[in-house]
């Protein structure tokens, strides 16, 4: 088991009203899977990856991550934590602007104190598996939404974490390329990377092991 | 790591061109004008610091309260250094300077020329000051009458070489020749001592009456032991004024004790004053240079600090401003795993390498103005006090202190930014109500409101001083120096000259109302016998009988000397101050009574009262002064009138040069040499203006970089505005208003703070402008003229684009 949410909530003030993002979510995941975020706009999938990558926390409920207590920890406890074991994908790929790719791939590393000599072995394996050596010296505006979204799956996988969690990672793709990154992550999660994605599309949605429905904060269905 | 920080910072810097030249060029500037300051400052603060025994060597200062003026002199009387050293074992040695006579003619071939840093001092002049010695030996070169110790430059002019200057003679003339022996040659005096002298005479040829107590006319220093307070020695005057000074003065009026003077609220005191301390906080009379103070150097570090907070101030600003466009990666860089400490330390590091680019520009700065600089701060300092080891260090260092300066809060800022929120892209919403950049806005304008003020001010003070009524016309007064004119001469010359049209009257005049001309301080009494209740202290010049009219000055009553009247031998003029200190009413025709020798008085006949005149500097008041009749040799002054000054110049140099070929013509105008005591105030004039518009050039373009980051990150707004029908006056007026609201408010800040600061600085001046409403005034008009000017480049441009551009941006 990876991780485990028990009648976690996200509770915020609007207006002096209280209004739950996440409503009593129930969540056990374990090591291997592949889940699909499901839902529409507003449902709570970004919330509820941003909670479960520490990002954003719970206000009630318990989070149990890899044994240990999250919703007890201190701020700085919960980066190590998370800097440690979880990989970031996003829609709009987030890469430093700049720096080129090969650096891009590289900054989680100079994060983690990795040498020298080490980083450049890691970031020239990452760049052969994705074959996007000749695009290294690149910058981000010169590659195609696609190709930026690899660098960022790039990104987050160099520092080999055991979950990755991708928020809609193909929403600024065509179909194509779509396929593309969506045959990745099913090749990372036969190598047995964890992986949660949240999804509006039902194609990509059913490429993960188990699909989760959310409605206004609450899980509907399984 | 760093070297990925780097890496960013730079193409950061090369992507922001126009923020990045901004911010190099206001730094540079600020970062340029500290340097030169701190090269002011270092060099202001370095005088008489290189003698070896500078912390235990002090100077005789005398202030005497007679009658009314009290006066503060940098000299003593003549046995006062022995008698100290005889008196009291914590004096380990003194020496004295004796200038009191002024220039000298000294002989090279058959010309003679006039020499301006010539001294008697005495033998052990070189056992307490430290000059190091090319040839000879100084601390035995003084020893026998009729030897003279020569610095390099003079040996140079005189002998051509050291060597050759060593064992010569050297010919001196005053009041007839007298030859010296070179016994000594000394390197030449250093820039930052109090004093420069390139002729030190042997004291056993002066010419003058020793051993009198009364006569203050010595720089008299001594050196006291390791661990003497100074302080506290200053206690022991009371005892040697009461020991020497009171039998002497006891000859001349009736005085028994040292209470019967303090009970007529007069005094005689002497303190000491630190040899160290004598550049920038002694301003005594006849002090051997014109000192510094440290009240300009306190301004100058305040100034110099101020401009570089502005400039640091940009680059916060500016840094914060664009914020949003940092964010993204600060939000990605958490994601990715970075502590907050690192990021800080990155933006840090980013600040600094900006600051590393612009110190080496301000250094290029520096090295170009330097030359320009020390022209109008009247400084010599080399480029290598540059590279002075403690300069070096402290330029080297600079960066590093500057660049986080500017950094931290940038640093701070950005780094707080929440991933989530940033990445989620809604960021810029609230970014414009910065309270902390509208107070670095504010301060930046507060200061360079402050700044304009204060050199308004200046300068209407410089302006007050030349066109105020001194009591005597300045104006088209020709003063021809008269060394060494046989007396024949000189009076066939004046009479020769006086026919020319152009001359209006002419006069003998050795005493002249500016600064650095003879002064002569003596004891008169309305009674015979003089008590410390009817004496009093005035100024005793000669005069002729064309002085008054040569010099533009009033007769308020009774009458000018006059040849009709045979006894004018004994009459005196009197001053308006002088009057009121004898207490007459009716002045004309009383008596006054002047101590003599042996008791015996001179008696004078006031005949008239001149209107006062200003013979010092503004700064002070009129003193109390008298003229009687009498020759003086030293100078000629000429009234003329003429619109062609050079060709009536020329003119009468002939004549003199016909008279006398031997001795070069030397002359000045005397509004030229009342301009001259104001010289520090026209310096410190200059400087800051200078300083001043390179303020509010930075504060500018601060303004200017703000003003294109509000306007890009409104851009949406204006163009929805202007969808919806808003006019581009409308638009300007909507993002001019929150900066203009700024500066008024800086100017409201301003106001009372250089209402404060130029007060104080006018009162050092016994003469002086009062503070008018309408420089505050003017200044906010100026100020806010200058932001809407700087501001209505962005404005203008972005109210003026098309919407559909700005809209599509989405």
């Amino acid at each position: 088991m990876i991780l485990q949410l028990n009648n976690t909530s996200r509770v915020i003030n609007s207006g002096g009203k209280k209004i739950a993002l996440l409503d009593n979510i129930n969540l056990q995941i374990e090591e291997g899977e592949f889940i699909s975020l499901m839902g529409p706009s507003g449902s709570g999938k970004s919330t509820l990856l941003n909670c479960i990558g520490m990002l954003d926390n719970f206000t009630e409920g318990s989070y149990t991550f890899l044994d240990e207590a999250v919703h007890t920890m201190k701020e700085k406890q919960r980066s190590k934590l998370y800097k440690e074991y979880i990989g970031f994908v996003f829609q709009a790929y987030h890469l430093i602007d700049e720096l080129n790719v090969y650096e891009n791939i590289e900054t989680p590393l100079l994060y983690k104190n990795v040498k020298s000599s080490e980083r450049k072995a890691l970031v020239a394996d990452m760049l052969d598996r994705f074959n996007i050596v000749g695009k290294k010296d690149l910058f981000p505006s010169q590659l195609s939404g696609g190709q930026q979204q690899l660098v960022g799956i790039a990104r987050a996988l160099i520092t080999k974490p055991k979950l990755i969690l991708a928020d809609e990672p193909t929403g600024n793709l065509n179909s194509k390329q779509s396929t593309e990154i969506m045959e990745l992550f099913s090749e990372l999660n036969n190598e047995g990377v964890t992986i949660i994605q949240a999804t509006h599309s039902e194609n990509n949605a059913s490429y993960g092991s188990r699909i989760i429905n959310l409605l206004d904060g609450r899980i509907v269905s399984e | 790591m760093i070297r990925n920080y780097l890496k960013i910072a730079w193409r950061n810097l090369i992507k922001n061109k126009g923020i990045t030249t901004i911010n190099t060029i206001g730094l540079s500037l600020g970062i340029g004008c500290f340097i030169l300051i701190a090269l002011f400052v270092t060099d202001e603060l370095s005088f008489d610091q290189f003698h070896k025994k500078a912390d235990h060597i002090y100077r005789i200062n005398s202030d005497i309260l007679f009658g009314g003026t009290e006066i503060h002199m940098a000299v003593s009387s003549d046995p006062m250094g022995a008698t100290l050293k005889k008196d009291y074992p914590e004096v380990e040695e003194y020496t004295r300077i004796y200038a009191s006579e002024g220039s000298r003619l000294i002989r090279k071939g058959t010309e003679l020329i006039e020499e301006f840093s010539v001294a008697y001092v005495d033998s052990t002049f070189f056992n307490v000051f430290t000059f190091p010695a090319l040839k000879g030996n100084p601390k035995t070169a003084l020893q026998d009458p009729n030897t003279i110790v020569i610095s390099e430059k003079a040996a140079i002019k005189y002998f051509g070489s050291v060597d050759q200057a060593m064992g010569e003679i050297l010919e001196v003339n005053s009041n007839g020749k007298t030859l010296f022996k070179v016994t000594a040659v000394i390197k030449d005096m250093p820039k930052n001592s109090h004093f420069h002298l390139d002729f030190l005479i042997s004291m056993a040829n002066v010419n003058y009456d020793f051993g009198n107590y009364l006569s203050h006319n010595f720089h008299t220093y001594i050196v006291l032991k390791e661990g003497t307070d100074y302080k506290e020695f200053t206690t022991n005057f009371k005892e040697v004024v009461a020991k020497y000074l009171l039998p002497q003065m006891s000859q001349y009026m009736e005085v028994k004790s040292m209470e019967d003077i303090e009970a007529s609220g007069n005094k005689i005191e002497y303190s000491l004053v630190p040899l160290k301390d004598i550049h920038l906080h002694s301003s005594q009379s006849i002090e051997l240079s014109a000192n510094g103070s440290i009240k300009y150097v306190y301004i100058f570090s305040a100034v110099a600090l101020f401009i570089l907070l502005i400039a640091c101030t940009n680059f916060m600003n500016l840094t914060t401003a664009r914020s949003s466009g940092r964010a993204k990666e600060v939000g990605i860089r958490k994601v990715l795993g970075t502590e907050k400490k690192s990021l800080i330390f990155q933006f840090l590091s980013e600040s600094t390498l900006v600051v590393v680019i612009a110190h080496s520009i301000a250094i290029l700065f520096v090295f170009i103005s330097l030359d320009w600089f020390n022209n109008i701060a009247g400084k010599e300092i080399s480029i290598k006090a540059l590279l002075q080891p403690q300069f070096l260090i402290f330029l080297i260092l600079l960066p590093f202190v500057v660049g986080p300066l500017a950094g931290i809060y940038p640093a701070f800022f950005l780094s707080k930014f929440q991933p989530i929120t940033v990445l989620k892209g809604n960021l810029a919403k609230g970014m414009n109500k910065n309270t902390l950049r509208n107070f670095l806005v504010i301060f930046q304008f507060t200061t360079s409101i402050v700044l304009i003020i204060g050199t308004i001010v200046v300068y209407q003070q410089l302006k007050h001083i030349q066109t105020t009524d001194v009591g005597f016309n300045k104006d088209q007064v020709l003063i021809v120096e008269n060394s060494n004119l046989p007396d024949e001469t000189r009076k066939s010359l004046k009479s020769e000259i006086t026919q020319l049209t152009e001359i209006k009257s002419a006069s003998f005049a050795g005493y002249i109302p500016v600064s650095k001309s003879a002064r002569s301080d003596t004891t008169f009494s309305t009674e015979i016998v003089a008590t410390a209740e009817n004496g009093f202290n005035m100024q005793y010049w000669r005069a002729d009988y064309e002085y008054i009219e040569t010099m533009g000055m009033e007769i308020m009553a009774g009458r000018n000397f006059s040849r009709s009247f045979g006894t004018d031998s004994t009459a005196i003029i009197l001053n308006e101050k002088a009057v009121a200190l004898t207490g007459f009413k009716n002045p004309i025709g009383k008596k006054l009574y002047k101590s003599m020798e042996n008791n015996e008085k001179t008696i004078y006949t006031i005949i008239g009262v001149v209107k006062n005149f200003n013979f010092e500097s503004l700064r002070q008041d009129v003193g109390p002064l008298s003229l009687r009749l009498g020759d003086n040799s030293w100078r000629t002054a000429y009234r003329f009138n003429t619109t062609d000054v050079e060709g009536f110049i020329s003119k009468i140099q002939k004549k003199y040069e016909a008279a006398s070929p031997e001795i070069s013509f030397t002359y000045s105008f005397l509004d030229d040499s009342f301009l001259n005591m104001y010289r520090q105030e026209k310096r410190i004039g200059t400087i800051a203006l200078i300083f001043t518009v390179l303020a509010v050039i930075i504060a500018a373009l601060g303004l200017f970089g703000l003003a294109t980051y509000i306007a890009e990150q409104r851009t949406k707004e204006i163009g929805i505005r202007k969808v919806l029908g808003a006019s581009t006056t409308i638009i300007v007026k909507i993002l001019s208003k929150d900066f203009i609201k700024l500066i008024v408010f800086a100017f409201l800040i301003a106001t009372p703070i250089a209402w404060w600061f130029m007060s104080s600085w006018l009162r050092d001046f016994a003469f002086r402008i009062q503070l008018n409403w309408w420089v505050f005034a003017l200044t906010g008009i100026i100020t806010l003229l200058i932001a809407v000017l700087t501001l209505s480049f962005q404005t203008i441009k972005a109210a003026i684009t098309n919407p559909i551009n700005s809209l599509k941006t989405e």
